[in-house]
């Protein structure tokens, strides 16, 4: 869809033209469209129980340094990008997941036949003590970074330490080390401030990805926010050991990513990597169509329908991604946001309906802001409607009428459109009394909003970082400053810190599980977070593109794609 | 003597040319809509934002325009969209002329420094593409339709400033304003009585042409996220949520008809007005 004419007076007939050629061209392109060649692989599902490794000690090597069958062209991806930076110890985003996994490699991988298990990458083994407060790593000695330089237990120090001391969205996951030591260069001994029995989850994480410390450091990267300088530098240049190394970068474009040619384990097939900034999902469709891509990463169920060509494939994934409705008592405008009011927005919310009209019906309601599938949320049940209930709480509370700032980030996110989705609440909170005034802006003005006086009622969306679900009680939980208790300005629970606390030093699984059922059961008590929608993830490509799959920790490996 | 006779026949008087061929179509089809947008409510089986039936059905003798994402009928919301493009457009050409006329009065009747300072203002703000200049103040001071409208009428007020003052300039230098000077008549009142009437024609004819060209930029900044928040059934919020259902084409089809016929409506009647007062497009 093109946009209107402008207003200049002496083009009126021109723009009227163009309006004409522009029904015209919908009506066109919509008639064109014919499914019989596309193959559909539905229900494909990624592991029901992610969450549940506890990977104790384990040997492994990595494959060695074969190389994949050459795939010749470079594989072009569309996406919408959100990236925020290309910094290791700054990005935090689902397209900064691609990059680093990509391109700055974790001590430990995941096994992506199942999602669940822990394997071995920079690390060839690790070990920790049976108070889970003290983990020995031991690197393999024949990683070396892109430029040649081997890898250290120096730069896993530098790494980890920077990313605790720039305190950037994803520090969170390293803020339980205490000291890092280095006995020699293949050692890394890692001694947290309590226990924690998802730390081997959390190395998983990509955003714990090694960074080569000399060249980084060279180059202006410090551990403290106010001397470092290197951010600029990695807008342009990458420092890992990766399969792929940065080519270029520029936003609101493409991201090109070029093999690394002297890498040290199995060297990808594609020579380089383009991830083409594309936002609308349509569009994607469009060029995937119309060859012009190889792989478009967010269409949506809508969009799915109907895709055409002989040698096109849409795999339909289950996902732990999900979109959320986030209320802030503490924000600006928020005051009226009791306990009461809030679970009546909870169960004003009609939830089987919220999932047809975001995603078709292609996706489940959730719970609680532990995704279904996570370790500890079995039981849970799902979410229902009771409007009568809703309004007797909103009674009970005194509220006849109650209007509320709806700022939302103008986003289409795993198939959901957020304006649609709100339209949706709104008309629902209509029902009970509640008037939302819909505010959709760009993702910026979003973010300094709620960093200053906070939003009332928004909508926000999440990507799992690793495999534990520790990673939603540490994110969407009241725990002292984590990010929605700062955005949100509620008053911090403390029972979800000990409970937290509990679960990190449990040992046994099942422990681990029945805690983390009740973390669940205090989140959805918070009523801050409410799961709108857990959508299926829709991943169409060209039929001769193998290997896609959706990672838990990594959205898309890059390394396992081949063509042929 | 023979008498001659002489054939009687009737002397037919021509219509004139804004009542004929497209500018009665476009009388027609705007009475039409204004119509349609007064009386809408008292006739509409739903409401704009009220779900009818399933999402994305196409069209159908039930909803003549399909339904779109949420279920709502496309076809009513387009017409629904007619109540908030027309008196938009009415204010902002008002609000526009009544600034551009006291600007452009002041500058062409006074002359001088305060002319020159008018006028410079005037030239600035024409220096910028007006669809910039519109999306950068609506951005500035936040989305919406009141803001919309605000920023509409700073792009549109020097517009009229320009064209009034050119005709102000041309009527003052006539012989009864002499007159009326000479016989001590106040500044004021000649251009109450005698400047303003003769030189308001031109003014007339091209806020008519600028009626279709409003409705299509406020459309157009509704559609890049500056204009109508949802729910509203704005045209241009209507089309941008059928670019994001791209594959169901008539949820951008019945706004973009709606605001197809409302701008050639108004670019009917105004250039049949153009013709019938022989007024040269003096503004941009």
């Amino acid at each position: 869809m093109s946009r209107i004419a402008g207003s200049t007076r002496r083009s009126g007939f021109a723009r009227r033209t163009m309006a004409l050629a522009l029904a015209a061209a919908m009506v066109i392109a919509a008639c064109s469209s014919d499914a019989k060649n596309t193959k559909t692989s539905t229900a494909e599902t990624t592991s029901a129980s992610a969450a549940g490794s506890t990977a104790g000690s384990t040997a492994g090597s990595t494959g060695g340094s074969t190389t994949a069958p050459s795939s010749g062209a470079a594989l072009v991806i569309a996406r919408g990008m959100d990236i925020n930076s290309l910094d290791p110890s700054r990005a935090y985003c689902d397209t900064c997941q691609i990059f680093m996994t990509a391109v700055y490699e974790t001590l430990i991988g995941l096994d992506p036949k199942d999602n669940t298990t822990l394997e071995p990458r920079l690390a060839t083994k690790w070990e920790s003590n049976t108070a889970q407060t003290e983990f020995t790593f031991t690197l393999d000695p024949k990683a070396k970074f892109a430029d040649g330089t081997p890898v250290t237990s120096a730069d896993v120090k530098f790494s980890w330490e920077r990313l605790q001391g720039l305190q950037g969205s994803s520090s969170y996951l390293v803020s339980r080390i205490k000291t890092i030591d280095t006995p020699d260069p293949g050692t890394v001994k890692v001694t947290l401030s309590a226990a924690n029995s998802a730390f081997l989850a959390q190395v998983n994480a990509s955003y714990l990805g090694i960074v080569n410390a000399k060249l980084a450091t060279t180059n202006g990267a410090t551990a403290d926010p106010t001397t470092d300088k290197a951010e600029p530098w990695f807008l342009a240049n990458s420092a890992g050991s990766g399969p792929f190394a940065l080519e270029s970068y520029a936003s609101g474009s493409e991201l090109r990513l070029k093999r690394n040619d002297a890498y040290w384990g199995a060297k990808p097939a594609f020579p380089e990597v383009i991830i083409k900034e594309t936002p609308q999902a349509v569009t994607q469709r469009q060029q995937l169509e119309q060859g012009g891509v190889d792989i478009a990463m967010q269409i949506s169920s809508d969009v799915a329908k109907g895709m055409s060509g002989p040698d096109i494939t849409v795999k339909q994934v289950k996902s732990f991604n999900f979109v959320y409705l986030a209320l802030s008592p503490g924000a600006k405008g928020g005051e009226k946001l009791t306990p009461q009011v809030r679970e009546a927005i909870r169960l004003a919310l009609d939830y089987k309906g919220l999932v047809e009209v975001t995603v078709g019906g292609a996706g489940q309601s959730q719970p609680s802001p532990i995704p279904n599938g996570f370790l500890g949320t079995e039981g849970l049940s799902p979410p229902a409607q009771n409007v009568d209930k809703a309004k007797q709480l909103l009674s009970a509370a005194g509220v006849t009428s109650l209007t509320l700032d709806a700022t939302y980030p103008s986003l289409n996110v795993y198939g959901v459109d957020f304006s649609t989705a709100m339209q949706k609440v709104q008309t629902d909170l209509k029902a009970v009394g509640i008037t939302l005034e819909l505010n959709p802006v760009e993702i910026a003005v979003w973010a300094d909003k709620i960093g200053k006086d906070g939003i009332p009622v928004t909508m926000l969306y999440f990507a799992p970082d690793h495999i534990d679900p520790s990673q939603y009680a540490q994110y969407f939980g009241l725990l002292p400053k984590s990010q929605w208790q700062t955005w949100t300005k509620a008053d911090a629970v403390p029972a979800e810190t000990d409970l937290l606390d509990q679960a990190f030093a449990a040992q046994d699984l099942k422990a681990r599980g029945a805690l983390y059922t009740k973390l669940a059961n205090a989140m959805i008590a918070d009523q801050i977070i409410i799961p709108i929608v857990n959508p299926d993830l829709f991943l169409a490509s060209r039929s001769d593109i193998k290997g896609i799959h959706y990672s838990t920790c990594c959205n898309l490996d890059l390394s396992r794609l081949t063509r042929g | 003597m023979t008498a001659v006779a002489i054939p009687a026949f009737t002397v037919q008087r021509a219509r004139p040319p804004w009542l004929r061929g497209p500018s009665l179509i476009g009388i027609i089809s705007l009475a039409t809509w204004l119509l349609v947008a007064v009386t809408l409510p008292l006739w509409s089986p739903h409401t704009p934002t009220e779900v009818v039936g399933g999402r994305l059905l196409g069209p159908s003798w039930s909803h003549l325009m399909g339904t779109d994402a949420l279920g709502r009928d496309v076809f009513i919301r387009a017409l629904y969209g007619s109540r908030i493009s027309l008196p938009v457009a009415a204010i902002v050409i008002i609000s526009a002329v009544l600034v551009g006329t006291i600007v452009g009065a002041a500058a062409g009747f006074l002359g001088g420094w305060v002319d020159a300072v008018l006028m410079r203002a005037v030239d600035i703000t024409m220096a910028f593409p007006p669809i910039l200049l519109a999306m950068a103040i609506t951005a500035s001071l936040g989305p919406g339709i009141r803001n919309v409208l605000i920023a509409m009428v700073l792009v549109w007020w020097p517009i009229y400033a320009r064209l009034l003052r050119a005709q102000v300039i041309a009527v003052r230098q006539r012989e009864y304003v002499d007159s009326a000077v000479a016989i001590g008549m106040s500044r004021g009142l000649i251009l109450r009585r005698y400047v303003l009437p003769m030189a308001y024609t031109p003014v007339l004819v091209n806020a008519t042409v600028d009626f279709g060209q409003v409705v299509l930029l406020t459309a157009s900044l509704s559609f890049i996220g500056l204009g109508a928040r949802p729910p509203s059934p704005e045209w241009g919020a209507m089309i941008f949520e059928g670019a994001t259902n791209f594959y169901q084409w008539w949820i951008a089809a019945a706004p973009g008809i709606a605001i197809l016929l409302v701008v050639l409506a108004f670019n009917f009647v105004g250039d049949a007005l153009r013709d019938t007062f022989d007024v040269k497009d003096l503004g941009r």
